[in-house]
C-alpha cells in the first residue's frame, strides 16, 4: 500500500462525504460549517463537545449523523444521580447459568449522545471519558469493545451552571473539538418552523454510508500528506500557546496531534490529499479553545471562551503562515 | 481558398542550448584573449582557459565528467588563489584580472544556466574594460566589436530560451550530461541555424548593431571636446537659488523677512592662524546710489571702478608684496551664493584654481565673476590688508576737486532729492539729535551715530517699518522700531551724507565660526551682513562703520589669532560634517598636484606597510610554531597538548550534540530560506495568484496545482516547469484584466 492517498480513494471519499453532508442537510439547515466540522471530527476519529444553549439542534445533529450511517445511536441523559454502571453497563448474576453476565450499557453504540455531561458526578464522567479514550469497557477484568466507529457527542450548557460538575481540563483534552451551534439564520429558521415535527425520533433519514466506509475514511485520514512547513506551523502555534501569559497552561502534546489529525481530516473533507496552512488556521479555534484555561478567574464560562478565542486568534495572526 | 500557413523551421530547445553553449565558449575565448593587449602575467592562465574552453566546445559532454568535488572546491579554491596572489604579488589589478580569468575558466567548463551565461558576459566585460584602459590598438577595437556582437547574440538566445525551453532556468545537476550535450555536432547545427535565420531579422540586427556602434564612435570622438565643468548641464539644473540674496540692490519698504539659512556659504583656510581677525568682515559688494528707498550700485561706480573683465587664473592686487612669507587665505565659495567673491580687503595677489572670467574693482576691494558660478569656486589670496580703513587716494582727490569746483564724482555720495521736504527735515533733526549739533571728524562721527542708532533701534530679522508717506528708510530711522543690518547700514549712510560725509553700503559676511575639526573658517549663509563705510578726508581712506558692532568694526584687531579662534570655536556635529567637506576640498580640489600626489603616496605607503607587517607576522608565527614543535618534549608539555586536544574535541562534540541543532533551529526560526526550491517557487506563484477571489476556471486549476506542488506529496506533483509557465500566463491574464478594468 502506498503512503499517499490514491486518486481513486480520494474520489470515493469525496462521494461518501458528499452523500453524508447532503443527507444531514435535510434536517440541519443552514449550518454547513458546523456539518463540515462534524464530518471532520467523525473521520478524524475524535469526539465532539457541543456547547450551546438548549434547543438549538444539538441532539438533532447527533441523531441525523447516526441515522445517515447504518449506526447504532444511543442517548444518555446525564444527571447528578447517574452512576457509572448506568453508562458502561453492569455485570448481573444470571441464575440460569449461575454466572455474572455483563449487561451492556448505553455506551455500547456507534454514536453516543451524552446530554448535559456536566450534570453528572465526576465519577460517572470519568467512566465515560475512559471509554472515549480506550474505546472499550473493562468490567471484572473483561474488556468489551464498544462499537466501531465510536463517537461521543457530549453537550453542555454554558449558561446554566447551577449544580454542575465542570469537566476538568485533563478530561476536556479527550474531546477533539468543541463546537457551538448558534442560532440559525432567519430564512433557515423559517424553513425549520415550517417543516419541523415533534422529537428527533421522528426524523426519517436513510443511511447513505456504511460503517466500513467510515472506518475506511478514518484510516485514509492518516495518509493525508502534511508538508514540513505546515507541521512547523502547527508546532509554532502550539509553542505560542505555551508562552502566552493569558493562559494557565499551554496546549498538550495530544492537543498538537489532535490539530494535525483534524487538519488532515479537513483536507480530506475538501477533497485534498494534502494539508494546507488554511486547514490548520481554520481548525485552531475548534480544536484548541476547550483545551486552554485562562490564568485569571472568570465568573462566566461564555466570557472565558470568548477571551480564549480572541487570544488564540491573536496568536495565530502573529505567526507567519507558510508560503 | 483558405490561406496557407507557412511554417518556418525553428530551432528546438536542445539546439538553442547548443547555440548558447557555443556562444558562451566564444565569449570566454574573446574574454581571456584580451591578455594579449595587457602587460600582465596571465599567459599561462590564458592558455589553460582557452584550451579548456576549446575542449568543452569540441566535446560538450566533457563537463559531466568533472567529479563533484571540483564543484565543491571551485569557489573556495578560487578565493584562496586570489588571496594568495594578492598577498604574494601585492598588485591589485593583475590579481583581479587573474581572478576574473579563473572564474571564466570555471564557468566555461561547467554547464550554465541563464544566470551563469550572464556572468560570462560580465566577467568578459571586465577584462575588456581593463584592456581598453591599458591599450590603444586597432586590433583591440575589432576585438571589442566581435565581443559586443557575440554578447548581444548570447543575450538574444538566452531570452529566446526563456520563452520556450525549460532548460535554462532548471537546475543543473553536476555529473549528469544534459540531453542537448549528448548529440551536439557543430556543423549540422550551424547549417540549421542558417536555415532558420530570416534575412530580415539579420538585417534588422545588423542595422541596430551598426547604429549602436556608430553612436558609440560619435560619443568617443566627441568626449575629448567636452569641457566637463562647463558642459555638465545637470549641474545647472540642480544649482540652488541664491540663498543669501546678494544682489546689486537693497530695497527698503517692502515687507521682507530674512530667512535664516544655516548652510555653508564659504570655507576659508588660513596658512597662519595668528593672523585670524576676531571679527572678520568678508566684503563682497559696494552699493552707493540711493533713490526711492533703494540702494544700488550706481552706473557711474560700475563703469569707473570695475576694470575690463579678464580671463585667467592670476590676479595682481593693489598692495605691494611685503617681505617675508605672506599669509595665504584659501577660499572655497559654494555655488549659488553670489558672483561677487568675498574678500577681507585689498590684497597682494590672487589665484584661481580654474580659469575664470573676472572683473576687479581694486579701489573698492571687490571682485566679480562674469556669471554666478554653478559649482564651488576656489581661490587663494596672499597678503590681505586686514585694517578697517580702506585707503582710496583717487577718491580723495576727486572729492577734494568736487569740494572746490563742484564737479561731480562718479560715486553717488550725495543725498538724494527727497520727494518730500519733510523727509530732509526729519533727517536733519535726527542728525542733530545724534551729534548734538556738533561738527565732528569722520571717525568720531561714525562712532557717535552708530551708538545713537544702536540705542534707538533693536535688532530683528523681521523689521517693522512704520507706515506713512515719504522715504521708508527715513521713516524707520526716526522711529524706534527694530530692524536688520541693512536698515542700520542704510540709515547710517543717510545720516553721514546729511552731515556732508561721503558714505556707502558694503554687503558681504561678518564673522563665521572656526571649525575645530578641520581647522578652518566656516561662514554660513546666515552670517550675511551689511555695513557702511564713511570717507575720512583727513586720512584719505574709507572707514568701516557697523552700527550693529561699533567697536569691532572700527578698531584695529588686538584680539587676533588664538583668542579669535577660541572665541569662535565650533565643535558641534554640524562642524564635524562640514569638516568632511573641507577635507574633500583640500585633498581633491587642490591648487596643485602636490597634495594629490601626497594622498596617493600615503595610500600606497599604508598598503605596503600593512602587507609587509602581515607578512612579517606570518613568518614570525611559523617560526615560533617550528620552535615550539622542535623544543624538547617532556611530560608536562605532552599533558598540555593532550588537554588542549581533548578540549577541542569536547567543544566539537558539544557543537555536534547541542550547538548545531540550536543553530539550525534558530536559523529556521528566523524564517530562513530553506526547503525545496520548487516548493518555494510554487509558494511564490501561489502568493501572487491567490488573494484575488474566485476567478477564471484556469486560474483556479493553476492555484490547485500550485497548492499541490507547494504542500502536496512530491510523487503526485504535476510537471513543475509547465505549471510555472501556466502560472505566469495566468498572472499576465490577471494583470491584463485588471488594467482593462481600470480603464
Amino acid at each position: 500500500m502506498s503512503d499517499f492517498v490514491q486518486s481513486g480513494q480520494l474520489t470515493e471519499a469525496k462521494q461518501a462525504l458528499d452523500r453524508l453532508r447532503a443527507n444531514m442537510r435535510l434536517t440541519i439547515r443552514g449550518k454547513d460549517d458546523v456539518l463540515d466540522h462534524v464530518l471532520v471530527c467523525l473521520i478524524a476519529g475524535g469526539h465532539l463537545l457541543l456547547e450551546d444553549l438548549p434547543g438549538v439542534g444539538k441532539t438533532t445533529l447527533a441523531y441525523s449523523l447516526a441515522r445517515s450511517m447504518d449506526c447504532v445511536f444511543s442517548r444518555i441523559q446525564f444527571t447528578s444521580d447517574l452512576l457509572p454502571g448506568d453508562v458502561t453497563g453492569v455485570a448481573i448474576y444470571d441464575e440460569t447459568i449461575r454466572e455474572f453476565v455483563f449487561k451492556k450499557g448505553p455506551v455500547f453504540a456507534n454514536i453516543v449522545l451524552a446530554d448535559e455531561i456536566n450534570r453528572a458526578t465526576p465519577k460517572t464522567q470519568s467512566a465515560l471519558l475512559e471509554v472515549m479514550d480506550r474505546a472499550r469497557v473493562t468490567v471484572d477484568g473483561e474488556a468489551h469493545a464498544v462499537g466501531a466507529p465510536f463517537m461521543v457527542f457530549a453537550t453542555q450548557n454554558p449558561v446554566d451552571y447551577e449544580g454542575t460538575f465542570p469537566l476538568p481540563e485533563s478530561q476536556m483534552d479527550r474531546f477533539l473539538m468543541r463546537l457551538q451551534m448558534g442560532y440559525p439564520e432567519p430564512n433557515d429558521e423559517r424553513e425549520i418552523l415550517r417543516h419541523a415535527r415533534g422529537g428527533y425520533d421522528t426524523i426519517a433519514l436513510n443511511p447513505v454510508a456504511t460503517r466500513t466506509e467510515i472506518l475506511g475514511l478514518q484510516s485514509l485520514v492518516q495518509q493525508v500528506f502534511v508538508e514540513d512547513s505546515v507541521l512547523e506551523f502547527i508546532l509554532r502555534i502550539v509553542a505560542a500557546t505555551r508562552t502566552e501569559s493569558e493562559f494557565r497552561a499551554g496546549v498538550s502534546v495530544r492537543g498538537g496531534v489532535a490539530l494535525r489529525t483534524a487538519a488532515q481530516a479537513r483536507a480530506l473533507v475538501h477533497q485534498r490529499d494534502f494539508v494546507l496552512p488554511e486547514d490548520v488556521a481554520e481548525l485552531v479555534g475548534p480544536v484548541f479553545t476547550h483545551r486552554l484555561a485562562l490564568a485569571r478567574q472568570t465568573s462566566d464560562a461564555l466570557e472565558e471562551r470568548r477571551t480564549v478565542t480572541a487570544a488564540l486568534k491573536r496568536i495565530v495572526g502573529a505567526i507567519p503562515v507558510p508560503r | 481558398m483558405s490561406p496557407r500557413v507557412l511554417h518556418r523551421p525553428e530551432l528546438s530547445a536542445d539546439e538553442l542550448q547548443q547555440v548558447r553553449w557555443l556562444l558562451g565558449g566564444l565569449l570566454t575565448l574573446l574574454g581571456v584573449g584580451t591578455v594579449v593587449y595587457m602587460d600582465i602575467e596571465a599567459w599561462t592562465l590564458m592558455v589553460i582557459a582557452a584550451g579548456a574552453t576549446l575542449a568543452v566546445l569540441y566535446r560538450p559532454g566533457l563537463p559531466a565528467r568533472l567529479p563533484a568535488w571540483v564543484h565543491t572546491l571551485a569557489f573556495p579554491g578560487i578565493v584562496a588563489f586570489f588571496a594568495a596572489d594578492l598577498w604574494l604579488k601585492a598588485e591589485v589589478l593583475p590579481a583581479m584580472v587573474r581572478l576574473d580569468m579563473l572564474l571564466l575558466l570555471y564557468r566555461s567548463v561547467t554547464y550554465r544556466r541563464r544566470r551563469e551565461d550572464l556572468q560570462i558576459i560580465v566577467l568578459g566585460l571586465f577584462l575588456i574594460v581593463v584592456a581598453g584602459v591599458l591599450t590603444v590598438s586597432l586590433l583591440f577595437a575589432l576585438h571589442l566589436l566581435v565581443y559586443t556582437a557575440c554578447a548581444l547574440a548570447l543575450l538574444l538566445v538566452v531570452t529566446l530560451g526563456d520563452g520556450g525551453a525549460p532548460g535554462p532556468s532548471g537546475p543543473v545537476v553536476p555529473g549528469e550530461t544534459p540531453a542537448w550535450a549528448q548529440g551536439a555536432t557543430w556543423r549540422p547545427l550551424l547549417r540549421r541555424v542558417r536555415a532558420v535565420l530570416d534575412w530580415r531579422v539579420l538585417l534588422l540586427g545588423a542595422l541596430l548593431f551598426a547604429g549602436v556602434v556608430g553612436v558609440t564612435a560619435l560619443l568617443f570622438l566627441a568626449i575629448p571636446r567636452f569641457q566637463l565643468e562647463s558642459s555638465m548641464f545637470l549641474d545647472r539644473i540642480i544649482t540652488k537659488k541664491a540663498r543669501s540674496g546678494f544682489t546689486d540692490t537693497i530695497r527698503f519698504g517692502d515687507v521682507s523677512e530674512i530667512q535664516q539659512d544655516n548652510s555653508v556659504a564659504l570655507s576659508v583656510d588660513v596658512s597662519d592662524q595668528g593672523q585670524i581677525p576676531s571679527a572678520p568682515y568678508w566684503r563682497m559688494l559696494v552699493l552707493d546710489a540711493y533713490a526711492d528707498g533703494t540702494f544700488r550700485t550706481s552706473r557711474g561706480l560700475r563703469h569707473q571702478e570695475f576694470e575690463a573683465p579678464q580671463t585667467g587664473t592670476q590676479l595682481r592686487g593693489t598692495l605691494r608684496p611685503r617681505p617675508g612669507e605672506p599669509v595665504v587665505w584659501t577660499f572655497f565659495l559654494e555655488s549659488g551664493v553670489s558672483r561677487y567673491l568675498p574678500l577681507l580687503g585689498p590684497f597682494e595677489s590672487l589665484r584661481f584654481r580654474d580659469v575664470q572670467n573676472v572683473s576687479a574693482a581694486p579701489r573698492l576691494a571687490v571682485l566679480a565673476l562674469r556669471d554666478e558660478p554653478v559649482s564651488m569656486t576656489a581661490y587663494r589670496v596672499e597678503g590681505f590688508d586686514l585694517s578697517p580703513a580702506l585707503p582710496d587716494p583717487t577718491f580723495a582727490q576727486a572729492w577734494r576737486r568736487r569740494q572746490e569746483t563742484g564737479a561731480r564724482t562718479f560715486l553717488q555720495a550725495a543725498l538724494p532729492e527727497f520727494s518730500r521736504p519733510a523727509d530732509r527735515a526729519a533727517l536733519d533733526r535726527a542728525l542733530a539729535a545724534a551729534t548734538d549739533g556738533q561738527k565732528l571728524p569722520a571717525g568720531e562721527f561714525a562712532r557717535r551715530v552708530s551708538e545713537w542708532l544702536k540705542a534707538n533701534h533693536g535688532y530683528s530679522l523681521a523689521p517693522v517699518i512704520p507706515g506713512g508717506d515719504g522715504d521708508p528708510l527715513v521713516r524707520w530711522l526716526v522711529s524706534r522700531e527694530p530692524g536688520h543690518c541693512e536698515l542700520f547700514a542704510g540709515s547710517f549712510v543717510l545720516l553721514a551724507r546729511a552731515a556732508g560725509f561721503p558714505a556707502r553700503i558694503i554687503t558681504g559676511f561678518r564673522g563665521g565660526s572656526w571649525n575645530g575639526y578641520s581647522n578652518n573658517y566656516t561662514i554660513r549663509n546666515a552670517d550675511a551682513h551689511a555695513w557702511a563705510e564713511i570717507f575720512d578726508e583727513g586720512s584719505g581712506a574709507w572707514l568701516r562703520a557697523d552700527p550693529l558692532a561699533v567697536a569691532a568694526a572700527m578698531e584695529h584687531d588686538t584680539n587676533r589669532g588664538e583668542a579669535a579662534v577660541a572665541a569662535r570655536l565650533d565643535r558641534s556635529w554640524k562642524a564635524r560634517l562640514d569638516s568632511l567637506r573641507v577635507f574633500w576640498y583640500r585633498r581633491i580640489v587642490s591648487f596643485d598636484q602636490q597634495s594629490q600626489v601626497e594622498t596617493a603616496a600615503a595610500v600606497k605607503d599604508a598598503a605596503t606597510t600593512t602587507v609587509r607587517a602581515l607578512r612579517a607576522r606570518l613568518v614570525a608565527l611559523s617560526s615560533s610554531l617550528h620552535d615550539w614543535a622542535t623544543a624538547p618534549w617532556d611530560a608536562s608539555r605532552l599533558l598540555t597538548v593532550a588537554g588542549g586536544l581533548a578540549a577541542a574535541a569536547g567543544l566539537a562534540w558539544a557543537w555536534l550534540r547541542f550547538g548545531r541543532d540550536r543553530w539550525s533551529g534558530w536559523s529556521r526560526g528566523r524564517g530562513g530560506r530553506r526547503g525545496d526550491p520548487v516548493r518555494r517557487e510554487a509558494g511564490r506563484w501561489l502568493h501572487l495568484l491567490s488573494g484575488y477571489g474566485a476567478g477564471a476556471e484556469e486560474r483556479q486549476a493553476v492555484i490547485a496545482d500550485l497548492q499541490r506542488v507547494r504542500f502536496g506529496p512530491q510523487p503526485t506533483w504535476p510537471a513543475p516547469e509547465k505549471l510555472f509557465r501556466r502560472a505566469r500566463q495566468a498572472w499576465r491574464d490577471l494583470r491584463r484584466q485588471r488594467s482593462a478594468a481600470r480603464r
